[in-house]
């Protein structure tokens, strides 16, 4: 009896995996996408996925990759890893697809192992865990790391700032992380920690440690948050003589307040040309192109061009292929950004912002 | 100085855990129920005011309606899950497994009628709001914090003490089997003390979320603070558990000082541990005892 089941079920998955296959036709490139469509994070994934589907549609209208058409298969991976792999394998077993857009690190860690050993090539255009850097050969990231954006902003606090620093981190991987890069870049460059205080992820009050790191009277703080800036921001208003504080992307959410003005961070410089922009808004009903939906567009575009190159060349579209092609092909610019790749992370601009309310202005700029 | 504010940012903070201190206490002497869906119901209040106030409600309106859904959630509570459990006799810990349940429900719709991420009362115009006392800033919420949870906590003692209903209750606890032949009815003043119970702890969970912040899913290390402070006060002793609610709270603060942050709770349940070691019983006298 579990022999017939067996083969009733291979079966079934054999008449399955014809059938899925039998949808896309012989011509069509297929990708696939493992973003968090539903959960907590949907809302950054819905927007990573407008960006994948923007450059599909935009490389379809033109005719597609030399005369083939593009399809892009997404799959829900809910924001956590389990389910990420189980998508990364359905996209790999039934769709054959060479190219998988990948969102979040502890997804895309997850994925790198499956990635190695299914010569797969991943492109990570947001998540920054520095662990990302090696996790895969066939993984790489179209974003600077974490520790790529510390050693910009500690390279500006050192020059302007001072000396002197307190960090506040958020005791979690991302927190953590950013601690000892900046910690370690900080004090190479004969800087002193004076205060190094842990904040839990979803604390609210944060007034004992605010008033702690003050009372330490550093140059400046170093905060690496993922959650809970506004509120941050908030108390750090009801503590007099709270220095200024830098941080990295994750402090983009600091900006707008009174208590924060002055206040820096890096970002990465990514911009979008104002008609690609105007047919997004109006193909989506935003009022803008966020930073995700750029980065998801470019990404995947970064995809088209290294399949048109291999396509030209009359080489077969696989995982293995695209990897050695990206570092053939080595510079991707676009209105998006100037991207080089020189190992599986990419080189790009980062920019030091100072916060301005209502907004923020860019007072200096570096490369990873 | 930095002691001094510490100081009293503790025992404010130490107040509102105090009054759920004390709202737990009330239940579990009353109903023997270790209720830790209390922290469910302690995260509903400040997120049903919240959307309260944010539908345009004046600010004391939206903190009745909060406790007024409070009380109601916590008396369907007690009539649809405890009362059933103890009529068929279930043992404490099934009735602990229930609740353990009933926080994780709480907890999971409150995300999901409202949002996982951290929640600020944008409508509430004065939660910025600073007053100096001397070197002291406190915020105007901290200031309401303060003076609501002393209130609750004076009010629940004079209840208990002066009024009729307050001595049914404390009949019923001293002596459930007595309270029923004597037609003092325990299960109905069940319902009564955990509506009471749950609409109390409202109060301190909008006082807190408008001066901090809310957040689904960390009313549990509020009440875990909470439940130690009815510990070591002595369980049963409201004002017991109200007063080592503050301890524990400024002392939590005061090792900020000392040592990093990421030690402070460590530090401070390891001094629980070594007290409770020395005076098993609690610090202070017990008043509403159960009866076993």
């Amino acid at each position: 009896m579990p022999t017939c089941f067996t083969r009733l079920a291979a079966g079934a998955v054999s008449l399955l995996a014809i059938g899925l296959s039998g949808t896309a036709s012989a011509q069509e490139i297929v990708i696939g996408a493992v973003l968090p469509l539903t959960g907590p994070a949907a809302p950054t994934g819905i927007e990573e996925q407008t960006g994948v589907q923007f450059a599909v549609d935009g490389i379809n209208a033109a005719g597609g990759i030399r005369g083939r058409k593009v399809k892009v298969i997404y799959e829900d991976s809910q924001g956590k890893p389990d389910q990420g792999v189980l998508a990364f394998n359905r996209l790999v077993d039934l769709h054959s697809t060479p190219a998988i857009v990948t969102a979040f690190s502890s997804i895309s860690l997850a994925m790198a192992p499956l990635a190695t050993r299914k010569k797969v090539f991943v492109v990570n255009p947001a998540a920054q865990t520095n662990k990302l850097a090696t996790a895969s050969p066939y993984l790489v990231n179209t974003i600077p790391l974490v520790a790529d954006e510390v050693a910009v902003m500690t390279k500006y606090a050192v020059a302007k700032l001072g000396k002197k620093a307190a960090i506040i981190y958020e005791n979690a991987a991302a927190g953590i992380d950013a601690r000892d890069d900046f910690k370690k870049a900080f004090v190479a460059a004969g800087g002193e920690i004076l205060a190094d205080e842990a904040v839990e992820f979803g604390q609210t009050n944060f007034r004992p440690t605010l008033l702690k790191v003050a009372a330490a009277k550093p140059d400046f703080v170093f905060i690496g948050i993922t959650v809970g800036a506004p509120t941050m921001a908030d108390q750090v208003a009801q503590v007099p003589g709270f220095p200024i504080a830098i941080g990295t992307t994750f402090n983009r959410p600091f900006s707008g307040f009174a208590s924060t003005a002055g206040w820096f961070h890096t970002g990465i410089k990514s911009g979008i040309a104002p008609e690609a922009e105007a047919e997004f808004n109006n193909q989506f009903g935003t009022k803008e192109m966020g930073f995700f939906a750029r980065e998801y567009a470019n990404a995947t575009q970064i995809i088209f061009k290294i399949i048109d190159s291999l396509i030209a060349k009359n080489i077969p579209v696989t995982g293995e292929n695209i990897r050695t092609a990206l570092f053939e092909i080595k510079n991707f610019d676009s209105p998006t950004a100037k991207i080089v790749f020189d190992s599986n992370t990419a080189r790009r601009e980062i920019e030091v912002l100072k916060l301005v309310p209502p907004g923020r202005e860019v007072v200096e700029t570096g490369t990873n | 100085m930095l002691l001094l504010q510490l100081l009293v940012d503790g025992a404010v903070s130490g107040c509102a855990v105090g009054v759920v201190a004390i709202t737990f206490a009330y239940v579990y002497a009353t109903t023997g129920v270790f209720h830790v869906a209390h922290a469910g119901l302690f995260t509903l209040g400040g997120y049903i005011a919240w959307w309260l106030s944010g539908q345009g409600l004046p600010f004391p309106l939206a903190l009745m309606g909060a406790v007024a859904v409070g009380a109601a959630v916590g008396a369907v509570m007690q009539k649809a899950i405890y009362e059933t459990l103890m009529k068929r006799r279930a043992s404490p810990l099934v009735q602990l497994i229930a609740s353990l349940g009933l926080l994780a429900i709480l907890q999971n719709l409150v995300a999901l009628l409202f949002t996982p991420n951290m929640l600020q009362f944008e409508a509430v115009s004065w939660r910025l709001s600073m007053l100096d006392i001397g070197p002291i800033h406190l915020s105007l919420p901290q200031i309401w914090t303060l003076a609501s949870s002393l209130a609750i906590l004076a009010g629940l003692v004079l209840f208990s003490t002066r009024t009729i209903l307050g001595k049914r209750i404390r009949a019923v606890s001293s002596n459930r089997a007595l309270a029923e032949i004597t037609r003092l009815r325990p299960f109905d003043v069940y319902v009564v003390v955990v509506a009471i119970a749950s609409g109390l702890v409202a109060v301190p969970s909008v006082f807190i979320g408008v001066d901090q912040a809310m957040q689904p899913y960390t009313s549990v290390l509020v009440l875990l603070t909470a439940v130690i402070a009815v510990i070591a006060g002595g369980i049963g002793s409201l004002p017991g558990a109200f007063i080592i609610s503050v301890v524990l709270a400024v002392l939590q603060n005061l090792v900020l000082a000392l040592m990093p942050g990421r030690w402070s709770i460590a530090f401070t349940f390891m001094l629980f541990i070594v007290f409770i070691l020395i005076k098993p019983t609690g610090l202070f006298q017990t008043r509403l005892k159960r009866a076993s």
